[in-house]
């Protein structure tokens, strides 16, 4: 119980310190005034419609990308497996350079078309991984998202190489991640797109602690395997996408944040999801908050922020699990 | 109460791709209360035919009932709070404590949501014992022999409270003395619990002193059912395992000692019966 | 003796003039005679050559020199940045002028080993267009006419920077880009044009040409226009996020559109492009 305490604790002082901090240098009394709706307009709408649906956007972000990764590892049995080896990230990265390249017109071209090589992607790597009717192959899963998210990349490369230099920094710098698309509308649409997913995998929490010990024997403790296995690489692909189409790429949360979990609490996941989701919240909060402040005014792409933060924690956990 | 829990009715089954089948034409009964034990060298189709039986697999031909539905029909929670499984080979990727593993075990009664109360801990508390693991309760499974983690799956598979156990090679890993423990284990649950026992093994002496009935496979067929004075004779095991034994009688059953090449030269008792001097 | 005193004229002044053009010229290899056959590998040379009056000598250009419209008529060698030395060495090219860059880098050693005459130059801000026509001058032998460009340019943008402008100051952000944000700051060449245009760029202090920040800290500055690069709708499509409404500017829908390529690259058009801006700003203003 302490724990979850100390867990929400974190999530809250996470949050605030991200309203709080930011690269346009407003007072700490300045904030809170904003937050209500006193004070200079322009604070307030910084406070307001900035400040306060970006840290939560990157808070749900994270805690979804946290969430997929610890499905994803226990779907395919492997620890090092994160939201995006599933080819998703070369398919949204392919549709969102395509948009770039294209000039496709319109505010929400870039995500939709994200989003649009992401489910395609999806669909690539399962129709690859069905076997024999309606088996789902998790080793070809695995290798059928190398392989996908490789042409995709690769794709990706020629047409950028063909691209003039703006587009291509531009295009590279969406791939990094970031949350400056952040606004009330934006974090509505994901919070709807991720609510199903998110609940339908914690409902799925005692099926995978059996999953996790392989197949067979999850059938033979009374898993439903083929549907299940089907429901969780749906659900995680919807929910890796809708991040990918909101944030761009961002790496290591999926991967570390699941760990780190597992190694300061347990693995059964029923208390490994919801810690996992609070935890990777957290880190993708305060990772964006550095991002938008350390080197004021100008912004660090957050996927290179999560990577410097996540390598050292990574490396302490291994230690400490291989001790 | 069903009086025959599992039953092969000339049930074949051939992998997808593959040349030839995996089980031909298997008739077999496994009724209430025995100890059913299933012989016979790799590759004679034992697994398959398991999966058979728990529904894992639906017969390409043939029927295959568990108790009374044919086995794929069943729905897998409720087949799993009447049927236990300890399969071969089992390697969790996550770490896992020894009480949580067995805890698995009553996923079959709580389902996804219902919470785990003091007579699910109870349950897992006497599986353990009965297993002999208790001493195992808090270590991490990673850091078991594959002795040690077999016993804890078989307190898993009693922690689901099953009418049937089944135990496919369980106790190829298990030194000498927790694989007979493992056989008096499931002997015991049988005669004083009334479970019903299928042994899967290829230690045919071990299985000709234990099993009520036995069920010998070779190339994806039964060559012989029944008791093991019976089903299990020199002729049979010389002619499935493919390897000349010489047969002692010990205490009311048959044992096989499999001839060594210098022993040759020395005519052996093929199909006659040497006693013990 | 009239033959040996010839010879050693023509010789004296070939050395001289080889001193001239090695002081001239420091970077690269530079051929002692003028170049015949120049290939460029960026729009800015491409337009300086020809404005010089070296546009004849130009064999071989990238896909993105538009201007002048001559240029069009003469063969591509593909991208500047990442150049094809196939396509270039076909052009047989006595010299071959890079802009300076990392990524050509690799293609500027091949040339080099191939015994190919290059040259690279830095082409970012106005003084280089000065700097840039006087060294093509020389390396192509129209340096007089160069040299009195050069000079006349030179002249007009310290006269243009000595006028102080009337009126109250405006303020602007040069927005590159919408997501992620991208502005020009105080080392770019548009804040540049934009000085000159008697405007402030409110992220003058950044020391860069150009730099991610956030819509917050645009916000925070204030700027009274936006000031748009390459856009060619009348209202950018992102105008209408509710995340940019937080922006002054955006929110009135106060834009300024900088299409011509006279805006993207410093060119001997700078100052017609200043003039043009200073209408534009004039316009968006009321």
């Amino acid at each position: 119980m302490r724990r979850w305490t100390a867990l929400g604790a974190l999530a809250i002082a996470v949050l605030a310190t991200a309203i709080v901090v930011g690269p346009a240098g407003l007072a700490p009394g300045d904030v809170l005034r904003g937050l209500v709706g006193r004070g200079d307009p322009t604070t307030i709408a910084i406070v307001r419609d900035l400040r306060v649906p970006r840290a939560v956007l990157a808070f749900l972000v994270g805690g979804s990308l946290a969430v997929t990764g610890a499905v994803l590892q226990a779907l395919v049995r492997n620890p090092l497996a994160d939201p995006y080896l599933l080819g998703l990230s070369g398919g949204a990265g392919l549709g969102a350079v395509l948009a770039i390249a294209l000039g496709l017109g319109g505010a929400w071209a870039v995500p939709a078309a994200a989003a649009v090589g992401a489910l395609a992607a999806i669909a690539l790597v399962y129709r690859l991984a069905v076997v024999a009717g309606a088996v789902l192959d998790t080793r070809v899963l695995l290798l059928g998202g190398v392989v996908v998210g490789a042409f995709a990349a690769a794709l990706m490369g020629a047409v950028l190489a063909l691209s003039p230099a703006e587009d291509l920094r531009s295009a590279l710098l969406w791939l990094l991640g970031g949350f400056d698309t952040a606004s009330w509308r934006t974090l509505g649409i994901f919070a709807a797109y991720a609510a199903a997913p998110l609940v339908l995998l914690y409902r799925a929490s005692r099926p995978l602690d059996l999953l996790s010990l392989g197949e067979e024997p999850a059938r033979f403790l009374g898993a439903d395997v083929e549907p299940l296995k089907r429901l969780l690489y749906v659900a995680a692909s919807l929910l890796t996408a809708a991040a990918v189409a909101v944030a761009g790429i961002i790496g290591f949360v999926g991967l570390v944040i699941p760990h780190a979990i597992r190694l300061l609490w347990g693995h059964t996941h029923r208390t490994l999801l919801p810690a996992a989701f609070v935890l990777g919240g957290a880190l993708l909060c305060a990772a964006d908050a550095v991002a938008r402040t350390a080197f004021a005014p100008l912004t660090l792409p957050v996927g290179v922020v999560t990577a410097v933060l996540g390598v050292p924690v990574f490396a302490i956990l291994v230690r400490r699990w291989s001790a | 109460m069903e009086r025959v829990i599992f039953e092969a009715r000339g049930a074949s089954y051939r992998y997808p791709g593959a040349a030839a089948a995996a089980v031909t034409g298997a008739g077999f009964r496994v009724a209430r209360g025995e100890l059913v034990g299933i012989v016979g060298p790799n590759g004679s189709g034992k697994t398959t035919l398991l999966r058979l039986l728990l529904g894992a697999l639906a017969p390409t031909a043939g029927q295959v009932l568990a108790f009374g539905k044919p086995a794929a029909s069943w729905r897998r929670r409720e087949l799993a709070r009447r049927v236990a499984v300890v399969v071969q080979r089992e390697e969790p990727v996550f770490p896992l404590r020894v009480r949580e593993a067995v805890t698995l075990g009553r996923y079959p009664h709580v389902g996804p949501f219902r919470p785990l109360g003091p007579h699910d801990r109870d349950i897992v508390a006497e599986a353990l014992a009965r297993a002999d693991a208790t001493a195992l309760a808090d270590r991490w499974i990673a850091t078991l022999s594959g002795g040690e983690w077999q016993r804890v799956r078989i307190a898993r598979a009693l922690a689901q409270q099953p009418e049937a156990l089944v135990l496919d090679e369980a106790t190829a890993n298990l030194d000498l003395r927790h694989e007979m423990e493992a056989f008096e284990l499931v002997a015991a649950l049988v005669r004083d619990r009334g479970l019903t026992g299928v042994l899967v093994s290829h230690h045919f002496n071990l299985v000709a002193r234990f099993a009520d009935r036995v069920i010998v496979l070779a190339r994806g067929a039964v060559v012989a059912a029944g008791p093991p004075a019976e089903a299990l004779t020199a002729a049979v095991v010389e002619r499935v395992f493919e390897w000349p034994v010489d047969v002692l009688a010990w205490r009311g059953t048959r044992q096989f000692i499999p001839m060594r090449r210098a022993d040759a030269t020395v005519p052996h008792s093929a199909g006659r019966e040497r006693s013990e001097p | 003796m009239r033959f040996a005193g010839r010879n050693a004229a023509r010789a004296a002044t070939a050395a001289i003039l080889a001193a001239a053009a090695a002081g001239c010229a420091p970077a690269g290899r530079v051929a002692e005679r003028p170049a015949h056959r120049v290939v460029s590998l960026a729009p800015s040379i491409t337009e300086l050559l020809f404005a010089i009056g070296a546009g004849d000598r130009v064999v071989g250009r990238t896909t993105w020199c538009d201007y002048p419209p001559e240029a069009l008529s003469i063969a591509s060698v593909g991208d500047g940045l990442h150049p094809n030395v196939e396509a270039i060495v076909a052009r047989r090219p006595d010299l071959v002028l890079f802009y300076t860059s990392s990524s050509n880098a690799a293609a500027l050693e091949r040339l080099r080993a191939l015994g190919v005459a290059t040259d690279t130059i830095r082409m970012d801000r106005l003084a280089d267009v000065v700097t840039g026509a006087r060294r093509f001058g020389r390396l192509t032998g129209t340096a007089r006419r160069a040299d009195s460009l050069a000079a006349a340019f030179a002249a007009a943008l310290d006269s243009a920077r000595a006028v102080p402008v009337p009126g109250p100051r405006v303020r602007v952000v040069l927005l590159a880009w919408d997501a992620p944000p991208v502005v020009i700051g105080g080392g770019g060449f548009q804040h540049e044009l934009v000085t000159l245009a008697g405007v402030d760029n409110v992220f003058g202090d950044l020391a860069r040409a150009s730099g991610q920040v956030s819509i917050e800290t645009i916000a925070a500055r204030d700027p009274d226009l936006v000031v748009l690069l390459g856009e060619t709708a009348p209202e950018p499509a992102w105008a209408a996020r509710p995340e940019w409404q937080v922006v002054r500017a955006v929110r009135e829908r106060r834009f300024v559109r900088l299409t011509g390529s006279e805006f993207a690259r410093p060119t001997f058009r700078a100052l017609a492009a200043v003039r043009d801006l200073r209408a534009a700003i004039g316009e968006a203003r009321r």
